[in-house]
């Protein structure tokens, strides 16, 4: 008879709920360097229920961070590879591909009938402008939502919920194409994209067993953390006066991505 | 003089270096004087105007300098000013 992999409490207890984990929806956009340790990190904590979104096809080039995948893959859709591997290890996991490349009105469908009381949005894509859009959408319709991004041995991750400075408050605006290199132009150490993957699966699962009254102490903080020198950077912005994601407005629908976040 | 940490991205303007020290009285006068030591430096910082791009934030010690005086926030000998440009990267296809 096959073991079910057993979930432990950490010793502490109080910090992650196990039951409100399990029927936690988390819909994680992106299965690249980011999304597949955030995965594997979910499902170890006890994540059942997972949406995930990608539109890409496993590459060679990928092995070295996108820890989910195999030689084996190559050319397989990323969102079957992932759910076959996460299976292995939760044979009891529901989780629903979704095979396309996201916009902000995308991103605005996908969310529109989840219970945002039970769903954690997880941003692990390269695209800034679908940062920026998880931000806004997050905070419009009540959803906490994590934010990383990881280039070469740097990263930056953000968990936001209503009431505390987001990704807007800090940031107004994504940095243009020419300015935003892609990690395939830049390279990427694949042990930095592992970090904040698991990390983000931390700052998830903690969201999803918090009390909405205290998600605010996991939020607002911006970790900035370069590990060639191992030096972690919190920086806590205050909430931007006429931010207009903190107002709920939520982004701009009828433009691409990069365009309705640089509002 | 302030120490200045730099961003890996712009470490190519300052010939690797993590960090450099500037003098400068004020965070103008400081990007002022680091575009005199590394120079290509600023525009990656500032737009046209003047102003600090959208996607890029200063802090000096912990604090954004947005909610100080912006640009002309003072800045000391022993302060330590970060550049702190938003990171896009994660997925890469």
């Amino acid at each position: 008879m096959i073991p079910e992999p057993r979930i432990q409490s950490p010793p502490d207890g109080g910090a992650i709920d196990a039951a409100a984990v399990a029927r936690t929806q988390f819909v994680v956009l992106g299965a690249g360097g980011l999304g597949c340790p955030a995965l594997l990190g979910l499902v170890a904590a006890g994540a059942r229920r997972v949406t995930l979104v990608d539109d890409d096809v496993v590459d060679a080039s990928n092995l070295q961070r996108q820890v989910l995948y195999e030689t084996a893959d190559v050319g397989m859709a990323k969102t079957l590879a992932a759910e076959s591997q996460l299976r292995l290890r939760a044979r009891d996991l529901r989780l629903t591909q979704v095979r396309r490349r996201l916009d902000a009105r995308g991103l605005a469908e996908l969310l529109e009938d989840v219970d945002p009381a039970a769903t954690v949005l997880l941003e692990c894509s390269d695209d800034p402008g679908l940062k920026f859009a998880a931000n806004d959408l997050g905070l419009a319709r009540g959803i906490p939502t994590v934010i990383a991004g990881v280039q070469r041995w740097r990263g930056q991750i953000i968990a936001v919920v209503r009431g505390a400075a987001c990704y807007r408050c800090l940031y107004e605006a994504p940095p243009p194409a020419e300015l935003a290199p892609a990690c395939s132009a830049v390279g990427i150490i694949g042990a930095a994209a592992g970090l904040f993957g698991h990390w983000m699966a931390l700052l998830a699962v903690r969201l999803a067993s918090a009390r909405a009254d205290v998600r605010g102490e996991l939020a607002g903080s911006l970790h900035a953390l370069d590990l060639r020198d191992m030096r972690v950077q919190t920086l806590r912005p205050r909430p931007r006066p006429g931010c207009p994601a903190c107002a709920g407005e939520g982004p701009e629908l009828d433009v691409s991505t990069a365009r309705c976040a640089a509002r | 003089m302030a120490t200045v940490r730099i961003p890996t991205p712009l470490r190519k303007y300052t010939q690797g270096q993590e960090e450099v020290t500037v003098d400068g009285g004020t965070v103008r006068e400081l990007l002022a004087n680091l575009e005199q030591s590394s120079p290509g430096i600023r525009e990656r910082i500032c737009d046209d105007a003047g102003n600090v791009r959208r996607f890029v934030n200063i802090f000096v010690g912990d604090e954004d300098i947005r909610y100080l005086d912006n640009l002309n926030t003072a800045v000391k000998p022993d302060s330590e000013i970060s550049i702190i440009p938003a990171i896009a990267g994660g997925h890469t296809a």
